[in-house]
């Protein structure tokens, strides 16, 4: 009897879960996909505009959501791990697990179809070429740095060593060449001015430590030496055909460079909790105007501080930073910016194995390349939040730019799917630029007084003119970082690698506060040479002669 | 828990059949509990496979290459494991005198308070700080101790340091914030118990010492702390086989690069591997040590606590 109660209890409540899990399935003749990034972002809200606009041309939605508050690995390894895959993901560093474990859908047939040529013009056949996996197939397409016809580049989308405008106006635009001169500059202002106007103490020099992101500490050695960004290593080309790679770690410049921000840790003007600092609290002060000057990429800081400093006004004050494109000595040549497309075949957008319909996805990635939806993605809704003039060409009133740079109309109207594929560089009707950020006109009604002084000063058009780096295309090979960010511990030299960065996450600071910076630099040199880089190198080697080899075969 | 060991005559005439129908009801109870365990705790051991692969997720956990001690020879030539457990040996045995010490400090001073509604008061307030998730009470601590803390304001205020300090760039002062962090955040809850044991504590006992003219402090000494002594034995037990749990949260929360050779714990590090480079093997291998020093403690200290007459776990 009893157990029949319990039998009936039972049944009851699993047609109650039925019940609910029934009513979570929406009627919509548009079909809904998920969308993962492994970069933080903001989620746009339900029913936001634009992107109901594309679901009615595509009968795609698609819902995103970002990192929060994890690494880009440990997302993908509990994504992995848990199975909960969404149908879209860009998996950042992480891209390979998620390869690894069989998690996505190879391109390859796809991109032979003549219905996603739109796919398969990304990019060119030798470029596909790097996409490819052990395997033989093609799982991912990296989105960005991907110019369709002319470049309208405005910015400078990469790593330098920023400056706040205001400085190089109270120094009569000076033109600052070397790592000493920039630091010289930065203390002979911060000696008449230790406060902004709200009483904010100044900081003359900070540098990001935190988790991945020391790259702000770490990379500057190769720039300095004059070198492009390999990220993880230099690719030394005094034999052109026989590239060799360098360890910037351990060169010359890399100890100038060090001996330089231990010079200037030990006068008082580098910031005393730089290398305790969260990525938050570091944005929070470059939000609030107190630091002069660091080193970082442009996408690690721009996009949380530019908006910030507007809405305080704090860029009318020429709180803003423009890039320099130092070297360690005079008159060398660098390559802060390099020119045209860098390609990151080390992740991409994907599409996942749990996507129930893999062929309506892909038909979505290929219809979201035609022009009128790149322009609902880039340039909104045209009358609204564009408009045309009689050459046809677009352009924004104040209004519409303060909505776009206004979170809560953005979060409620934009929707740009930015980590799904997608074009720089000039539109389709030979006119406009893909995006409003790179059309001149635009691009210079949005700088605020002081960023338009600093640019008439130097004569300069885009963020890239500051740099003053050799317009010149980077070879095949080019970044070697695409290789050693996907490096795992099955071998000896992704072991080496991982324990190169335990270790300079530890010592850099160090060297840096260091009383004695010599003993302390040997001390760093032995900890680094036991984590035997030797290893790291040759595998590195290994991958730049494949593709040197791939470069001139293909 | 069983009905079937109890020696009522009654149950002794039923046969075993019809004691099972009798009883059915509560061994339906019984079988969940013993499903749940098998399911969640006894069926993923299986993983523990993997410490000796190659694990790929592809390949599956039968299909892996299999590699005997490769992974846990790694380890133990691996300058940075190594230091992971003195890291988490010496944060557990930090984290576990210094929280038992403060406990049972907190729960005899709390029950010398005569006053009720303040005893009731400093009670509630005490352990309320359990509640917080460590996330909150890691910001509390970082902002506390950072260089404009409240911290250093009081040390600069009192003229005991000259100029502030950057708690969190020196590794000598990690230990100890974290179990200062730890105690603030439990010494509260941990007193409850303690504080159960002194009330059960026969009063007679306290009026015939004060008859024999014993003070509060050795009234403490001599009733209390012997009146205390099984429970913080049972407790020491259950608590030593965790010194190896030296935390997750706190070390992660609170610890950034410079700091990383004094606070990594093996939790970090097996996450790191495992799930952040998805080296499953390594990962677990370190888990499998973790466990197997766990058990060693357990039953060492198990062990002593019989041979010097105490209570016991088994």
């Amino acid at each position: 009897m009893k157990s029949k109660k319990i039998f009936a209890l039972t049944m009851a409540c699993m047609m109650g879960i039925g019940a609910f899990a029934g009513c979570a399935k929406k009627k919509d003749a548009i079909t809904n996909f998920t969308m993962f990034a492994c970069m933080p972002g903001k989620e746009i809200n339900d029913g936001n505009k634009i992107q109901e606009e594309i679901a009615k041309l595509t009968g795609v939605r698609v819902k995103e959501s970002w990192l929060t508050g994890q690494t880009a690995a440990e997302a993908v390894g509990s994504i992995v791990a848990g199975g909960d895959l969404p149908d879209f993901i860009d998996g950042g560093d992480g891209s390979d697990a998620l390869y690894e474990a069989g998690c996505l859908v190879a391109w390859d047939d796809y991109l032979a179809k003549p219905e996603y040529s739109n796919l398969k013009e990304l990019y060119t056949d030798k470029e596909w070429e790097l996409f490819r996996k052990a395997d033989g197939k093609i799982y991912w397409a990296n989105v960005f740095n991907n110019t369709y016809g002319e470049s309208k580049a405005t910015g400078h989308n990469d790593e330098a060593f920023w400056i706040q405008v205001r400085v190089l106006e109270w120094a009569n635009y000076p033109k600052i060449e070397t790592l000493d001169e920039y630091f010289d500059l930065l203390e002979r202002y911060y000696a008449e001015n230790k406060e902004n106007a709200d009483g904010t103490k100044i900081i003359p020099y900070t540098c990001l430590c935190e988790d991945w992101r020391y790259f702000c500490i770490e990379n500057a050695p190769q720039f300095l030496d004059g070198y492009p960004n390999d990220g993880s290593v230099i690719v030394n080309l005094t034999d052109y055909d026989k590239p060799t790679i360098v360890d910037y770690n351990t060169t010359p410049t890399a100890k100038k460079y060090f001996a330089k921000l231990n010079e200037v840790y030990n006068k008082g003007l580098m910031d005393p909790d730089f290398a305790i600092q969260t990525y938050d609290e570091y944005m929070a002060k470059l939000s609030s105007g107190a630091i002069l000057g660091m080193c970082d990429q442009w996408w690690d800081f721009a996009f949380t501080v530019n908006p910030n400093l507007q809405a305080s006004g704090y860029d009318l004050l020429g709180y803003n930073y423009v890039p320099l494109g130092l070297t360690i000595e005079k008159g060398m040549t660098n390559h802060w910016h390099t020119y045209g497309d860098t390609l990151n075949s080390a992740s991409g957008c994907a599409v996942t194995t749990s996507c129930k319909d893999p062929d309506k996805a892909f038909t979505f990635l290929n219809r979201i390349l035609e022009q009128d939806i790149l322009n609902l993605r880039f340039w909104g809704i045209e009358g609204e939040d564009y408009l045309v003039d009689e050459n046809g060409l677009f352009y924004r009133t104040q209004e519409m730019r303060d909505n776009w740079a206004d979170s809560a109309f953005t979060a409620s109207h934009v929707c740009s799917y930015s980590y799904m594929p997608q074009w720089g560089g000039t539109s389709r009707d030979g006119k406009n630029a893909m995006s409003p950020g790179e059309q001149t006109s635009e691009f210079f009604a949005t700088l605020a007084d002081p960023l338009v002084k600093c640019f008439e000063a130097y004569g300069y058009t885009t963020y890239g003119d500051f740099l003053g780096s050799p317009v010149e295309e980077m070879g095949f090979w080019f970044p070697m970082y695409s290789y050693s960010n996907n490096m795992s511990t099955n071998t000896d030299g992704g072991v080496a690698w991982t324990k190169m960065g335990e270790c300079k996450h530890q010592w850099l600071p160090t060297v840096v506060m260091a009383a004695d910076f010599d003993s302390a630099w040997n001390d760093y040199m032995d900890a680094y040479k036991a984590c035997k880089p030797e290893d790291f190198l040759a595998e590195m080697q290994t991958e730049l002669d494949r593709r040197v080899e791939l470069g001139k075969s293909a | 828990m069983s009905l079937k060991d109890s020696k009522t005559p009654a149950l002794k005439k039923l046969s075993d059949k019809a004691e099972v129908k009798r009883q059915s009801v509560l061994l339906i109870i019984a079988a969940i509990y013993v499903i749940y365990g098998i399911v969640f705790y006894y069926l993923p051991l299986v993983g523990w496979l993997m410490a000796f692969q190659t694990y790929k997720i592809k390949d599956g956990l039968f299909g892996s290459e299999f590699v005997g001690l490769k992974w846990f020879k790694f380890l133990f030539s691996d300058a940075t494991f190594v230091r992971v457990v003195r890291n988490t040996l010496a944060m557990g045995v930090l984290n576990l005198v210094s929280q038992t010490v403060t406990a049972i400090a907190f729960a005899i001073l709390l029950s010398e308070v005569r006053n009720v509604l303040g005893k009731k008061l400093v009670q509630t307030i005490s352990y309320l700080p359990h509640f917080l998730s460590w996330i909150v009470v890691t910001s509390i601590v970082h902002e506390a101790f950072s260089t404009s803390g409240i911290i250093n304001e009081v040390l600069v205020n009192l003229h005991i340091l000259s100029k502030p300090i950057s708690f969190f760039s020196h590794t000598q002062y990690f230990w100890p914030i974290v179990a200062i962090s730890n105690v603030w955040k439990e010494t509260g809850w941990n007193a409850i118990i303690y504080l159960a044991t002194i009330s059960s504590i026969d009063p007679a006992l306290y009026e015939a010492a004060a008859m024999d003219g014993a003070g509060r402090w050795q009234k403490i000494k001599h009733i209390t702390l012997p009146g205390l002594r099984s429970t913080i034995i049972i407790l020491l037990i259950m608590n030593i086989g965790n010194v190896i749990n030296a935390g997750f949260e706190v070390q992660y929360l609170l610890g950034n690069g410079l700091l990383q050779s004094v606070s990594q714990t093996i939790d970090i590090y097996v996450l790191n591997y495992g799930v952040g480079k998805m080296n499953y093997s390594i990962g677990t291998a370190a888990g499998l040590f973790k466990t197997f020093v766990s058990m060693t403690l357990i039953f060492l200290f198990n062990f002593i606590a019989k041979k010097t007459g105490d209570e016991r776990l088994f």
